[in-house]
């Protein structure tokens, strides 16, 4: 009996100074189930490599529910997670919160160069008050879809440069297509009442050299370029007739993509994710699809809302130095060329899309590239979820035609003026 | 036969003794997060400023906000319009379930089907039903010739404010009518009979007998609906996310905003609002239940 319990005791204290000696990072990632799977076989090829054991912490597809999943943890200071992956839309107030652990020391020790990134993504979205506190993994932007086919039936060799062609092209095939195809419409893009919208108006108005305009402290909103262009959205929808009356009720991201994926539209605006699924076998439009950078205003030049994840490391993991290894790890090329060729992502590293594997394999790439250039992200504000709150619904009551645009711009400043106000630093 | 002096005392200590472990429970899980909901309302508690003591400072900025006053104003719109339509069909409901008819057994789990399906669940099969492009609705009044093109019945605060009723009638009337059906049978079959030969028509026998009779399970049922659509959440956030233009915001899916905007302060406020509201409305239902003076 007393040598059993010699014997348990040693095995605690061996398991106990195991315990001490590996460290095991937790790492916080969701997506799809498909996605996940890559993600567990990226991080057994770091643990083979590297030696630090790495534990995967599943978590939801939905972007609020992730968001959740790390605030908990994060505002009790936990060690755990130690790694995760963030949207763009909320690095800031992460960065605010102080949770982030600052990665210039590493970068410069280890001698990366952020040049090797989109340059616009590091320094607009990647950066708080002057630190590095996280690293692009796969950039997102607003993209043009359009149906090659039509265009060329109808005698159009390029896809339209500005707005007004897009609306010029919409009337006259929309009209003749109709004659076979009553569903049919000229161009559909996300408008309901959530953060889809806001990437969505910020594309318009950027497009007209407009936008949400620091100054002074202060934000502005109500400006003439961005009445135009909210106007011309409303338009879109109530005058012309060419996006569908459900624009402001139900489209997201995915009802846009069904929609053109069944042939039902001539132009989409979406995330470059719905190229594959416009290719894949069951699509309505395999092959007929072209994609191009959005069109512009007469005296604007086009603009993609910045979307895309971002790794970061937490300030209270008990174990930054590895976490650090495995954030090298996931930018490193070969990771981001796998990204790549395995979910079709676009990485955040410049030279993936001049790799010539990957361009055989998805040949569109050479024009992501492009278009990711002229990316702009989203207010970099630790409050910037409340700031979307306000322009989600001021947005979509000028689409339902509640509020004319120059109204519910000039009320939604005011609302916005008071959030800065509440949330401004003393 | 009380036991007397120290005898009874013993028995009053075993007494709370068996009820301890609810006490427990109550005081874990509902009077502390309560309380902890009711000092953080008194904060400026977001993730990324540093925490500060405002007292009332959140409340005063909740009674100003006019996104605050409006989505109060479609709550209780919400709560006054479901909930007598549900009591409405639910009575029905329970008088059909309680006849006796062909196939009852099979008909009262049919009608509990809407309730066991969970809100989020049944709240998209609407949203689907609802659907401009491919909706259900739009198909069938098409077919039928009632309308000439689909017409977007989420688009207008109107629109959205009905579809949203209906789908939470459909949902709840079911569970209106099941407690109701409890109510109706323990009422005593003689009573009817004694009616009866008191030669009462049906009307009667359904406002002297039945109605009284159903009255403690009626004021369970407001109870349960009124408070739960004072809550309404799930539905909402699936069918129309707030929209159109924030018409359709509910409280909780006000406060839940604030939640996920990193605003533990302002969010914390607005729910020590939802449960005061809560707690006055019970506190009414019950008395009108007369539940105390039966226990007394």
């Amino acid at each position: 009996m007393r040598f059993f319990l010699f014997v348990l005791l040693g095995i605690f204290f061996l398991a106990s100074c195991a315990k001490k000696e590996i460290k095991v990072l937790t790492f916080a990632v969701g997506g799809a189930p498909n996605e996940i799977d890559v993600w567990e076989k990226f991080v057994d090829e770091f643990e083979h490599n590297s030696g630090i054991k790495v534990n995967i912490l599943r978590q939801p597809t939905d972007t609020d529910q992730r968001r959740q999943g790390l605030v908990i943890p994060l505002k009790a200071r936990k060690s755990d997670p130690d790694i995760f992956l963030m949207d763009v839309a909320w690095i800031a107030q992460f960065a605010a919160s102080g949770w982030l652990k600052p990665l210039d020391d590493y970068v410069k020790e280890d001698g990366i160069d952020a040049r090797i990134f989109f340059s616009n993504v590091v320094n607009l979205a990647d950066k708080y008050k002057g630190n590095l506190i996280a690293l692009p993994v796969y950039v997102d932007g607003g993209l043009l879809y359009y149906r090659k086919d039509l265009l060329k039936k109808y005698g159009y060799t390029k896809s339209p440069s500005t707005w007004q062609e897009l609306v010029d092209y919409c009337l006259r095939v929309q009209g003749d297509v109709r004659k076979y195809n009553p569903d049919f419409y000229g161009f559909v893009w996300q408008g309901a009442q959530y953060e889809g919208l806001v990437c969505n108006f910020l594309e318009f108005t950027g497009s007209n050299n407009g936008g949400i305009i620091f100054e002074d402290g202060k934000i502005l909103l109500n400006l003439s370029e961005n009445v135009e262009a909210a106007r011309f959205m409303c338009d879109l929808i109530h005058k012309y007739k060419i996006s569908p009356a459900n624009t402001f009720t139900e489209m997201r991201e995915e009802e846009v993509r069904i929609f053109f994926q069944q042939g039902n539209a001539l132009f989409e605006r979406n995330w470059p994710y719905a190229w594959a699924l416009h290719q894949s076998d069951d699509s309505g439009v395999k092959d007929k699809v072209g994609i191009a950078p959005l069109p512009h205003f007469r005296s604007g030049k086009s603009i993609a809302t910045l979307g895309g994840w971002h790794i970061g490391i937490s300030r209270y993991s008990d174990a930054k130095k590895e976490s650090w290894e495995f954030v090298k790890f996931v930018i490193s090329y070969e990771t981001q060329k796998n990204l790549t060729l395995k979910l079709g992502w676009n990485p955040a590293r410049k030279e993936i899309y001049q790799d010539k594997e990957v361009i055989k394999k998805i040949p569109h790439f050479v024009d992501l590239r492009t278009i990711f250039e002229n990316t702009y992200p989203r207010p970099n504000l630790p409050y910037y979820t409340q700031i979307s709150e306000v322009l989600q619904r001021s947005l979509n009551a000028i689409l339902a035609g509640k509020l004319s645009a120059g109204v519910a711009l000039k009320k939604a400043e005011e609302e916005i003026q008071n959030v800065t106000q509440r949330y401004r630093e003393e | 036969m009380l036991p007397k002096g120290t005898e009874k005392s013993k028995e009053l200590i075993e007494a709370y003794s068996f009820i301890s472990p609810l006490l427990l429970f109550i005081l874990l899980f509902i009077f502390v997060p309560v309380v902890g909901t009711i000092v953080t309302s008194w904060f400026k508690a977001t993730t990324f400023l540093s925490e500060k003591f405002i007292f009332f400072e959140n409340y005063r900025l909740l009674f100003k906000d006019v996104n605050f006053w409006q989505s109060a104003q479609f709550t209780f719109l919400f709560i006054l319009v479901s909930v007598p339509i549900e009591l409405f069909l639910g009575i029905l409901f329970a008088l059909v379930l309680n006849c006796t008819i062909p196939l009852r057994g099979l008909l009262r789990v049919c009608v509990l089907i809407p309730w066991a399906i969970p809100a989020a669940i049944s709240a998209r099969i609407w949203e689907l039903i609802y659907n401009y492009n491919y909706g259900l609705l739009n198909f069938l009044f098409m077919k039928l010739g009632i309308i000439p093109k689909p017409i977007n019945w989420l688009g207008t605060s109107l629109g959205a404010f009905f579809s949203l009723i209906i789908a939470d009638v459909w949902k709840t009337t079911s569970f209106v009518a099941i407690i109701l059906l409890a109510g109706l049978q323990v009422i005593p079959e003689e009573l009817y009979a004694q009616a009866q030969v008191d030669r009462a028509d049906f009307l009667q026998r359904f406002y002297r007998v039945t109605l009284p009779l159903l009255k403690p399970a009626i004021i369970v049922v407001l109870l349960f609906r009124t408070i739960d659509a004072l809550r309404v959440f799930d539905l909402i956030y699936v069918i129309t996310s707030g929209g159109p233009g924030g018409t359709t915001t509910s409280l909780s899916l006000y406060a839940y905003k604030y939640f996920v905007g990193g605003d533990f302060g302002y969010g914390s406020a607005l729910s020590v609002i939802l449960f005061l509201i809560a707690f006055f409305m019970s506190i009414v239902y019950v008395k009108l239940a007369g539940f105390s003076k039966e226990i007394a």
